[in-house]
């Protein structure tokens, strides 16, 4: 975008996409990849599967931190939790660390005590506002209309979600105690809801007024329409869909075809998120030309 | 109460940037760093051609949503309406710039940045660095000049009124079209200006309630 061109036209957001903002795309990424594995891991009692996805929390943490202009701060980052959704998350993601670490010590050396399971409803449920709240966040952001959805917080846990069963695929494939055909099973079932939910935000983000119609236009066949089709559509849904069907009705998961459907999967929620930092645009300013 | 706003008449405006040149030099503004811009756009086609110039700043929105996403509490609205950031608060997350409709917030990162490319700091820059408050991985924005207003009220002045304590940008504009004052005082000059002249806010369903109001 030239200079001359700032508000006059739809303004795309850059804060938290280009340059130092690719960190915030990596940290949304994780903490929905994060939340989701923990929580689909209490589903398959995965110790595992909890464990990475506490660490990839903690990644998602440092991505945050080194994304501050002033890393020595990151504690204000705690001081409005009466308006800011960046507040609550931060709350969130300290809890579920603490919660997560409670629960992985337990589970790991008194199994099945009372203690095991408080923690891990506790830290279930921090799990699932982490994978959720970034979508509040931007939720919050009037101005880009594309953002201002209430589809935007579930689209975000539905994609950690499956984000977190491909991870547990992929465990699975090395034997640590998870049915791999039922976890390759479900898959697909996830595909299809987070597929179907991708494509009701869109639609429902060309009512969002002429902007928010723009920011459609510009994933669906502008810019951003070869992340959208390839990343999002082919590589994240019907490549991983189309092996997880063929694994599921043969009744055998090949490791190769399981272990690159999972990537796509990987690859195709990367793409989603960089979608909707990449397509938010504001509204012009002044009249357009 | 008071709460200060600006009326700008896009009538008188000639889009001269001296509003700009003005807020750079009174607040030591480094490079690529704007409070005041001048937006130009063109509508229709030739020869029915309309040419726009607002000149835009911080809304110092009454209903900031600055403030309110902020986490760090850097983002605070004083009683007379002025948003303000404080910058040894601030961690520098943009989660403001973000979301501020208006797109007013800019994160300075960069302090080494001369206007000679490759000559250094020149002795105003050096000067500017250590009077200015800006700090390097924080957000920038308009403050209305609060400190010549406070200053002004100080020395028993009344913004709006006496030139001493108006904002750099509104005495400097040389076709006086920048109004300063209170808004909640129903005959002060910018009151009277946006009831007689409606005035208008930048996009209004936003629901931030912007002070500086447009006339045409």
């Amino acid at each position: 975008m030239e200079s001359y061109e700032w508000m006059v036209v739809y303004t795309p957001q850059t804060g938290w996409i280009d340059g130092k903002g690719i960190l915030v795309w990596i940290a949304e990424v994780t903490g929905g990849l994060g939340g989701g594995l923990y929580l689909v891991s209490l589903y398959f009692d995965s110790l595992w599967g909890m464990f990475l996805g506490w660490l990839i929390i903690i990644s998602k943490c440092g991505f945050h931190f080194a994304h501050l202009g002033q890393p020595s701060k990151f504690w204000r980052l705690a001081l409005n939790a009466k308006t800011s959704w960046l507040t609550r998350g931060f709350i969130f993601l300290t809890l579920f660390i603490v919660f997560g670490a409670l629960q992985l010590a337990f589970t790991y050396w008194l199994p099945g005590t009372a203690a095991e399971i408080t923690f891990k409803v506790l830290a279930g449920i921090m799990a699932f506002l982490v994978a959720t709240y970034a979508g509040f966040v931007m939720n919050y952001v009037n101005g880009i209309p594309l953002w201002n959805s209430a589809l935007l917080p579930l689209l975000f846990i539905v994609s950690g979600l499956l984000g977190g069963l491909a991870v547990i695929v992929a465990i699975s494939l090395f034997g640590s105690g998870v049915d791999l055909m039922t976890s390759v099973g479900s898959l697909p079932l996830l595909l299809i809801i987070n597929s179907l939910l991708i494509a009701i935000y869109l639609w429902s983000g060309t009512y969002m007024g002429p902007t928010g119609k723009r920011s459609v236009i510009e994933l669906v066949k502008g810019r951003l329409s070869p992340v959208l089709w390839l990343g999002v559509t082919l590589c994240g849904i019907i490549f991983p869909l189309s092996i997880c069907l063929y694994s599921y009705f043969i009744r055998e998961a090949s490791a190769p075809f399981v272990i690159m459907a999972v990537a796509c999967v990987i690859v195709g929620i990367f793409s989603l998120n960089y979608c909707l930092l990449k397509g938010g645009l504001y509204s012009p300013l002044v009249p357009m030309s | 109460m008071v709460r200060w706003g600006m009326v700008i008449d896009l009538k008188k405006c000639i889009g001269c940037y001296s509003c700009l040149i003005a807020c750079k030099q009174e607040h030591f503004l480094p490079p690529d760093i704007f409070w005041n811009r001048i937006v130009i756009s063109e509508t229709g086609q030739y020869p029915n051609v309309k040419n726009y110039v607002y000149p835009v700043l911080c809304n110092q929105c009454n209903e900031a949503i600055c403030v309110k996403v902020c986490p760090c509490g850097a983002s605070t609205k004083r009683e007379d309406g002025i948003v303000k950031v404080d910058y040894e608060k601030c961690a520098g997350c943009q989660y403001c710039v973000i979301a501020c409709p208006y797109q007013q917030r800019i994160f300075y990162d960069d302090d080494k940045k001369e206007y000679f490319p490759g000559q250094g700091l020149t002795e105003l820059e050096l000067i500017g660095r250590e009077l200015s408050p800006l700090r390097p991985g924080t957000v920038v924005k308009c403050n209305f000049c609060e400190e010549k207003i406070d200053e002004g009220i100080r020395k028993g002045l009344k913004p709006g009124v006496d030139r001493e304590a108006n904002p750099a940008c509104v005495n400097n504009c040389p076709t006086k079209a920048r109004h300063f004052g209170n808004l909640d005082d129903t005959n002060s000059n910018v009151s009277i200006l946006i009831r007689q002249r409606k005035g208008f806010q930048l996009h209004p369903e936003f629901g931030t309630e912007p002070s500086v109001y447009y006339i045409d």
